[in-house]
């Protein structure tokens, strides 16, 4: 599977987002994995597949936002699709944005702006350059 | 004396002795009675100078006796002492031209006037010496002349120049401080003009018309019109007089002066120096007019300082005048006259009505007013005045008005400012302790909505498929419930937060609801770098009490932690939940940390509404976080720690039912 960047990855702390999301994913014939946490994903061996992230922002331990920048640091250029619950995203999705996020989400979420999110994220040539402020 | 010959004193021997024997005898004895009666000593002279008779008065003045007839003159001792009697005597009876000696004898002053007389013929017999007694017109010439000399000596120690004047109004007389003040000297035969005196500065009108009216002769006629020109004689002042002692001013004070038998009529003028009273009177108007300005400054800067202006209206008359305050605080020139409608072109509109009311009040003679009004400003801005009068009357008994007008803008806006900020902070109050409860709410809230759509969409496509996956719909939808009912619950809790109403006593297990708490706020206090710590007692009683709100207390406290760490960098940001028993049956919820801690004087005010530590926060939540632990019948406090930080703690009793219901509405 190396190369073939068609896994979507989610990683999200609330155990009905990683139980939902999969198989809603799954039904657009998208192959999709669940981490509970940031930590698990980085240990897991589907970071080199993954072609698109769903990355809550606030989680216990390592947050959405210190994932990406570990992955840019290791020069993991995934690109990701933020979730989040928390309703002020105001202020971060800019800054996220700028990171070379591809979109940031604010659950509860359409199918639309998921589908339209992801396809996004797996169009995006994964090894390009990183646009960075 | 006596006037009876046959005793008389006298010596007529002498003449009987004479010639012509006794042909004559009754007439001469008839004379020589007469003669004796003279109270004015006679003495008859021979050609040679023997005494030939004396009368009475003669005998008793003079001491002469009958033995003296017939002896020289030079040989009767009393006449030998008249100087150069016989000469005299020779002199007369040669010139036959009568003549006089001044002789003093002891005290008594004689004029002795020597006669020539004849008998018979032409040729002159000798002489008639008759003794005039000046002695007591002597005694009263002296005496005027010693009080003359007294008088002088009197005026000349009045400092007062004193002068007496002429008809001409020239000086005649005058004491000494008048000859030196004017620097004039007595010249009885060229007299100075007074209107000379002073380099002519008491030659004016007034001073002439004093003068003439002092020295004008008295008639009946003019009598009157002297007497009803009464200010003819009323002083006059002078100033810049040229005296010896420099330029005076001085009070001309001139009275007439007249002298039994002499015609001439004369003034009396009296010169007072009143330089100095002047200059002193000078300098005090100088220095209450001082005085006056300095109270004025005093005034003026306090009306500035305060705000304050104030005016005085009179009623009847409308006249109206302003402080300079005033005029600054209605933003009108200083000096320009107020008139009531350039006050109504001022004030706003809608206090108009107010103001004429004001108006009438004051007419009908209320005696103080006090009112609160507004000014429109030209630019259209507000000044809010405060206004009290009080009603006087004016030295006509006219109804007059003082007033104080304070310009109380700054203190109203203020006033208005603080009850916003007041609202605001309420408001915020309400938002902030609700919001950082929502924020973490709309979280739970939204994680199980986003797993209903995802599922319900999920569930949908399995049914679509061909063939349908019944299993997975049939899982998705039950994760669908699932989901709904958590968000119903987070929604009960959240209305059970807004509506007292739906208020929700329960038996709560405090540990469960410490541990919600945390889950809620774990991933904000991560992003702190707070290093939690839990130390929850296995053994905790329940409690009653709503969860919420519970909940939202612990919320806080976890929050104010977090927020008072912010700047710890040399220590591990260490936060501590601990919940315990205390006592028996209370349960205590305890939340350390080791941020900058609370000096002991501020423990107290630490729960005040609006006191915090933080540079932008409120100290809204911990008020609010007491009044919900009293509602249940509980304390909160906060102490300092004895390393660094501060431990927030609130104990409320343990068991069932241990808050009414009615308590926590």
């Amino acid at each position: 599977m190396t190369g073939n960047r068609s896994l979507v990855s989610i990683v999200d702390d609330d155990e009905s987002v990683r139980e939902s999301l999969p198989d809603l994913l799954r039904q657009f014939g998208f192959a999709a994995e669940a981490f509970p946490s940031a930590e698990a994903f980085l240990a897991s061996d589907v970071v080199s597949e993954t072609g698109c992230l769903l990355l809550d922002i606030a989680m216990p331990g390592m947050s959405g936002p210190d994932l990406q920048q570990e992955l840019t640091r290791h020069r993991q250029k995934i690109p990701i699709v933020f979730i989040t619950g928390l309703g002020d995203t105001e202020s971060v999705r800019p800054r996220l944005l700028a990171r070379g996020a591809v979109e940031c989400l604010v659950k509860p979420f359409s199918e639309a702006a998921l589908l339209d999110a992801v396809r996004t994220a797996l169009r995006r040539p994964h090894s390009g350059p990183v646009t960075a402020t | 004396m006596t006037g009876q010959p046959a005793t008389s004193r006298g010596g007529w021997t002498g003449l009987q002795v004479s010639s012509n024997g006794a042909a004559a005898n009754g007439v001469t004895t008839e004379l020589i009675s007469i003669l004796d009666t003279i109270d004015v000593p006679i003495v008859v002279v021979r050609r040679d100078r023997t005494m030939a008779a004396f009368n009475q008065a003669a005998a008793d003045a003079l001491g002469l006796s009958l033995p003296d007839i017939g002896r020289t003159l030079r040989d009767i001792s009393v006449l030998a002492r008249v100087p150069r009697l016989e000469q005299y005597c020779a002199e007369v009876i040669t010139g036959g031209v009568e003549s006089r000696i001044d002789f003093r004898d002891g005290e008594a002053w004689f004029v002795v006037r020597i006669s020539p007389y004849a008998r018979g013929g032409d040729e002159t017999a000798g002489t008639v010496l008759t003794f005039t007694d000046l002695t007591a017109f002597r005694a009263a010439i002296d005496e005027a002349i010693y009080e003359r000399e007294c008088t002088k000596a009197i005026l000349n120690t009045v400092a007062d120049p004193l002068v007496v004047v002429g008809a001409d109004q020239r000086v005649q007389s005058g004491n000494r401080s008048f000859y030196t003040m004017f620097g004039v000297s007595p010249d009885p035969t060229e007299p100075t003009s007074v209107y000379e005196l002073g380099n002519g500065a008491l030659d004016s009108a007034p001073v002439r018309t004093q003068l003439q009216a002092a020295v004008a002769t008295l008639r009946l006629e003019n009598l009157r019109e002297v007497l009803a020109d009464t200010h003819a004689f009323q002083p006059v002042e002078v100033d810049q007089v040229v005296t010896a002692k420099g330029e005076r001013t001085l009070i001309v004070d001139s009275r007439p002066l007249s002298f039994p038998g002499h015609s001439e009529r004369r003034a009396l003028v009296r010169f007072q120096d009143i330089t100095a009273r002047k200059q002193a009177e000078a300098a005090k108007d100088l220095r209450s007019e001082e005085e006056l300005r300095r109270s004025e400054a005093f005034l003026a800067e306090g009306q500035r300082l305060s705000s304050t202006g104030s005016f005085s209206w009179k009623v009847a008359t409308d006249e109206i005048t302003w402080s300079e305050q005033l005029y600054r605080i209605y933003e009108v020139e200083i000096g320009v006259p107020v008139t009531l409608d350039a006050i109504r072109a001022r004030v706003h509109p809608e206090d108009l009505t107010l103001l004429e009311s004001m108006f009438e009040q004051a007419r009908e003679g209320t005696n103080d007013l006090e009112w609160q009004y507004r000014l429109l400003m030209p630019d259209r801005s507000i000044t809010y005045l405060h206004a009290v009068a009080h009603a006087t009357r004016d030295q006509d008994g006219q109804l007059e008005y003082i007033a104080a007008v304070q310009d109380v803008t700054g203190r109203r806006m203020s006033e208005e400012a603080l009850a916003t900020a007041r609202s605001k902070l309420t408001n915020v109050a309400r938002v902030t302790s609700l919001g950082v409860l929502t924020a973490s709410i709309a979280h739970e809230v939204n994680q199980p909505l986003s797993g209903i759509i995802t599922n319900a969409g999920t569930c949908l496509r399995m049914l679509d498929a061909n063939p349908p996956n019944l299993e997975g719909a049939r899982e998705t939808a039950r994760r669908t419930i699932r989901d709904g009912m958590r968000a119903s619950d987070v929604v009960t809790r959240l209305r059970a937060l807004f509506s007292r109403d739906e208020y929700r006593l329960e038996s709560l297990d405090l540990n469960e609801v410490t541990r919600e708490v945390i889950a809620l706020t774990l991933s904000d206090l991560q992003r702190n770098r707070v290093v939690l710590q839990s130390e929850l007692a296995k053994d905790l009683p329940a409690i009653t009490g709503d969860r919420v709100q519970l909940q939202q207390v612990i919320l806080n406290l976890l929050r104010n932690a977090s927020d008072a760490m912010v700047d710890v960098d040399e220590r591990p940001r260490q936060l501590l939940v601990r919940t315990e028993r205390e006592d028996v049956d209370r349960v205590r919820v305890s939340v350390r940390d080791a941020g900058v801690g609370v000096a002991p004087q501020n423990v107290d005010k630490l729960l005040d509404a609006f006191y915090t530590t933080k540079p932008d926060g409120m100290g809204i939540g911990l008020s609010i976080s007491r009044s919900i632990i009293e509602r249940h019948h509980g304390r909160l406090w906060a102490e300092g720690n004895d390393g660094p930080g501060a431990t927030f703690s609130f104990s409320i009793p343990s068991g069932p039912a241990s808050v009414p219901d009615a308590a926590l509405r």
